[in-house]
């Protein structure tokens, strides 16, 4: 069976980019961009009768497997389907390459941030970055001074949000170095989009992202030389997480166990996992919790999740935590603005990456001018993600921005604003046929002895029709991310 | 492996097992009652009782409502109230399936969600209000698919090792409980047996895929005391208490080698060894001395002695003491 050169209704027939946006798959005037025109052209060529039947084949897979995540705030432990488009996010080799050293580039420097403030301190010594917003960032842990990770490593798995601008330029968006999600989900896009597009998979050489458990796997026990056969385990909160899936999903394709608080403890400063054969030494945990929730001994006295006296082990060197305790510091959205002046101060290089102009609320100037602006910027909370705590300007009502200016003079600290951007879009399915959605992308990075980007990552798409807001949570979806061999 | 995770892969076959094991009974009972007259309400109360949910039916439909048949039904099969409800065991099942995600293969989840899924759709309330047999049989078949699929596709492990532990428990306890709803039905039996007896004895055997087995195994006709001494003791068939005992002794001793811990699962194998030689002690003579249904009691208490100190000894353990241990 091979698609038929000119189907009735090819599946971009009607497609029209938007004016203001930078679209993935077509140039304003309508042709396809060179990088991933083979692409655009397999895919036009199914045609819309036959994408549809095929989106219907990848729902009853993503049912049947149970790909799902909870949505905070439902009924406890309710599921649901992540919404998927089956239009694939294309990434040109060249572009790729590019945007690798970006990553790798930004990801060191943020880990030499943390080892230096949490060690010598250079660099608010040196006044690059001011200590007050350092040591006033609610992921600022006092605690971990001193206290040295294996390898020196802080940040083993960075999820690092990009967006494109309308000139086409990727910029960072936010950085998130602490517990980042959603790389379950590109490994199964990507094993749906196989099993629902073999022609053109096969056809369109895309670089594999299956590599991930193992290079995270191998990553994590690089770190534990010293005593061979380290045992690693992953820490969930629990099945009403709404991660659940993916730390099942990562301990499944790690071959490690998926362990919860309950099932662990800490004894004269070594962990210990509660088994049938009784205690036994964890070695590594790639945990899932956040760092406050990690130990009620030490920090909120209130967490049943977490592990007692796991910050101890952790001090001792008994344990390696990934990510590090006190990650929070450097993707706290006001830490954010300096990451180019940390690329240069750590690494005398100028940053590969350009990141998004941001105003800082803590600054009194900074603050009056969003204060003014409250209808053309988007605010967001420093240290919240996945969308919560969020106004967006230009759709807000005259309500939501009184009381976000309440909150903005109350604690300054807690917020910055960045103008609203244009999100860059790509085709996605809509009922009969395709239209322009907004996208960003997440790709990750691993970091063991040395750092690996995964090809790849997870777009999310707004699929509400004129939405900029791309979070699960928030109406939005994800997309396979196929980034392309240099060969084809 | 975590305690926790070997509870709940435990306790995930147990809840399949019931599932299929409730099936049977339903399933056994609609056909065995069209050989009989019997009213309503002893046609299926007793399926209440040996299901242990007799009171709480009571509580909850109230008794003596016409229509018995259809009510205690949908109260076994439904009611999300019903702690054993198919229902429910399936949805506990896919639950612990689900938070043990990472130990199950790909096609055992896909298998109990796929069953799952079913069970809510509008296609499962139309077979079971259209062809209620074929509704029980698709159930069962399910059941046999998952476990099926779990043998085949996965490490034949410490995991897998208390999956079968949990459900050869159950099925003990299962094939007990069919056993024992001819007591409820048509009271104690003798060496002297009424057509109806014969007719119920054979949907026992019936209700246990056990009724070509036992005519290979025996000479004699499906009367009670050779249906209870080959559903009892017949080492050779898969849901005789028997064999189910003999199968769990086989993977506690498999989980015991693993560990290298002598002290861990003292209990339990002392428990289990106790209600072997209390099964191979048995005979039809003893039996009927007895009573069969009195019998059946003193099994079904050994069954869940079992079960509990499997639960202290490798669920609960007390794991604080035993660290120097570890450590030296």
């Amino acid at each position: 069976m091979t698609a038929p050169a000119a189907p009735a209704k090819p599946l971009f027939g009607s497609y029209r980019p938007l004016a203001d946006a930078f679209d993935e798959f077509f140039t304003g005037d309508g042709a396809p961009r060179a990088e991933v025109e083979h692409v655009v052209s397999l895919l036009d060529r199914l045609g819309r009768d036959e994408f549809r039947v095929r989106m219907k084949l990848a729902e009853g897979v993503f049912l049947k497997q149970g790909v799902t995540f909870s949505v905070y705030g439902d009924e406890q432990g309710a599921e649901r389907v992540f919404p998927f488009d089956l239009v694939p996010r294309t990434i040109g080799a060249g572009e790729w390459q590019q945007l690798q050293l970006g990553l790798e580039q930004r990801v060191r420097a943020l880990n030499a941030f943390l080892s230096d403030i949490y060690g010598r301190q250079r660099i608010l010594r040196d006044r690059v970055i001011p200590r007050r917003l350092v040591e006033g960032s609610r992921g600022w842990l006092r605690e971990a001074c001193g206290v040295r990770p294996a390898g020196d490593t802080y940040i083993h798995v960075a999820g690092i949000d990009l967006v494109r601008r309308p000139g086409g330029a990727f910029a960072v968006l936010e950085d998130n170095v602490r517990t980042p999600s959603g790389v379950s989900y590109v490994l199964e896009n990507r094993s749906v989009m196989k099993r629902v597009f073999p022609r053109v998979f096969q056809h369109a050489r895309v670089r594999a992202v299956d590599e991930y458990p193992g290079r995270l796997k191998e990553a994590l026990l690089s770190l534990h030389a010293e005593r061979s056969g380290g045992r690693l385990v992953i820490l969930s909160p629990g099945p009403y997480n709404s991660a659940y899936f993916e730390h099942a999903f990562l301990a499944r394709r790690m071959g490690c166990e998926l362990a919860q608080g309950q099932d662990l403890f800490v004894e004269r400063d070594h962990l210990y996992l509660k088994t049938t054969r009784g205690p036994e030494r964890v070695d590594v945990i790639y945990r899932r919790i956040d760092d406050r929730f990690l130990d009620p001994e030490t920090f909120n006295p209130d967490s049943a999740l977490g592990v007692p006296g796991l910050w101890r082990a952790y001090a001792a060197g008994t344990v390696t935590i990934a990510n590090a305790i006190g990650n929070g510091v450097a993707d706290d959205k006001a830490v954010y603005p300096y990451v180019p002046k940390m690329i240069r101060y750590y690494l005398s290089e100028e940053p590969n990456l350009g990141q998004v102009e941001t105003f800082l609320c803590s600054r009194p100037s900074e603050r009056a001018h969003v204060l003014a602006n409250l209808a053309q910027l988007v605010v967001k909370a420093t240290d919240e993600a996945g969308g919560y705590g969020m106004l967006v300007g230009p759709r807000s009502t005259r309500k939501e921005r009184t009381e976000m200016a309440e909150r903005i003079k109350a604690s300054p600290r807690q917020y910055i604003a960045q103008p609203l951007l244009e999100l860059s879009t790509c085709p996605a399915w809509v009922q009969r046929g395709v239209a322009p959605r907004r996208v960003d992308l997440r790709p990750y990075v691993v970091t063991g002895r040395e750092t690996w980007v995964l090809p790849g990552g997870l777009t999310r798409v707004a699929l509400r029709r004129g939405s900029y807001v791309v979070n699960s949570s928030q109406g939005g979806g994800s997309k396979d991310t196929w980034v392309l061999d240099e060969r084809s | 492996m975590i305690s926790r995770v070997a509870e709940q892969s435990f306790w995930l076959h147990r809840y399949l097992e019931r599932l299929e094991g409730t099936a049977r009974l339903l399933d056994v009972n609609l056909t065995f009652l069209l050989d009989t007259d019997l009213p309503e309400l002893a046609r299926w109360h007793p399926i209440l009782i040996a299901s242990g949910e007799e009171e709480r039916y009571a509580g909850v439909c109230g008794l003596d409502v016409p229509d018995d048949g259809e009510r205690i039904q949908a109260y076994l099969v439904w009611d999300e109230r019903t702690p054993v409800s198919m229902w429910n065991s399936l949805q506990f099942a896919r639950d612990n399936a689900r938070i043990v995600r990472d130990t199950i293969s790909l096609e055992t989840w896909t298998a109990i969600n796929g069953a799952w899924i079913w069970l809510q759709s509008r296609d499962a309330r139309r077979l079971y209000r259209e062809d209620r047999h074929a509704f029980y049989a698709f159930v069962r078949e399910s059941c046999q698919q998952i476990l099926g699929v779990t043998t085949d596709t996965m490490l034949h492990d410490e995991p897998f090792d208390f999956m079968r532990m949990g459900m050869f428990l159950e099925r003990a306890g299962q094939t007990i409980r069919i056993l024992d709803i001819k007591y409820h039905s048509l009271g104690v039996t003798t060496r002297e047996e009424t057509a109806a007896e014969a007719a119920q004895w054979l949907a026992i055997l019936r209700a246990c895929s056990a009724v070509e087995p036992f005519f290979k195994r025996t000479a004699v006709s499906p009367t009670g005391p050779a249906v209870a001494e080959f559903l009892l003791l017949e080492p050779a068939f898969p849901r005789t208490v028997m064999h189910c005992v003999t199968r769990a002794w086989h993977f506690l001793r498999r989980i015991r080698s693993l560990s290298g811990d002598a002290e861990i699962g003292t209990t339990s194998v002392g428990h289990l060894q106790s209600l072997l030689r209390h099964l191979r002690g048995l005979s039809v003579e003893r039996l009927l001395n007895r009573g069969i249904h009195r019998e059946l009691l003193i099994i079904l208490d050994r069954v869940a002695l079992v079960s509990n100190a499997i639960s202290a000894d490798y669920f609960q353990a007390n794991l604080g003491a035993s660290v120097a241990h570890v450590e030296s």
